[in-house]
């Protein structure tokens, strides 16, 4: 009976100890969208403040500096597939893209007929610094989806 | 509104080099390491691409 028993517990011990090393199946939807909507808060939910504040800053900074420079969104265009890749990267910066969308469109410029084709990124070709400015407009969200990934790994457990 | 061409270089290694040092790295030291290396290479590495280049058209 004592055999047994110390057996089953043992296996019991076995199965809480395997439990505790295994991520978790997969990060909560909802943080990860969170993450990627607003730089930074993804990181601030799992308390990591300081990491939170440095990515939002830096990602906010990208950002602004790209569209101050006259940088272009990407945003998708017929006949053009490199545009998509464009518009994913840019996609990345999360409210930032969608309201800079909106500030130079307007709700009915973004969702035309022609949807999703016919939306300007804004920006000027002929400024200065208007490679520059999507070179830093391109970073800052992919910086972010980088950072949406490091959120996904640590609400698994798998990085601190 | 500043346009010059190695201030926005500088701007934008700096700013690479802060978010994978604090991606990346956990100590403050190996943040600091890796800021270092990552700035110094971007903004030698594009100087001296620029200079490479120099000669052609």
């Amino acid at each position: 009976m004592a055999a047994s028993e110390a057996v089953v517990m043992s296996a019991r011990a076995k199965e809480r100890a395997s439990k505790k090393t295994e991520p978790a199946a997969g990060a909560p939807p909802l943080l990860l969208a969170a993450a990627w909507l607003i730089p930074g808060l993804g990181h601030w939910i799992l308390g990591k403040r300081v990491r939170a504040v440095v990515f939002a800053a830096v990602i906010i900074s990208a950002f602004v500096t790209g569209v101050l420079v006259q940088g272009e969104l990407g945003t998708p265009r017929p006949g053009e597939p490199f545009s998509w890749l464009a518009t994913l990267a840019c996609l990345g910066n999360g409210a930032l893209y969608l309201a800079r969308l909106l500030w130079v469109n307007g709700l009915h410029g973004v969702f035309s007929s022609a949807f999703p084709y016919g939306i300007l990124g804004g920006g000027d070709p002929v400024a200065v610094g208007f490679a520059y400015g999507n070179t830093f407009l391109y970073t800052g969200g992919l910086m972010n989806l980088l950072v949406v990934l490091d959120v996904a790994d640590i609400a698994r457990g798998e990085k601190d | 509104m500043v346009v010059d061409h190695l201030l926005l270089m500088l701007w934008h290694a700096l700013l690479v080099a802060v978010f994978f040092a604090f991606l990346w790295r956990r100590s403050p030291k190996d943040r600091g390491i890796l800021f270092l290396k990552t700035f110094l290479i971007m903004v030698v590495g594009a100087i001296a691409l620029g200079w490479l280049m120099y000669p052609f058209p």
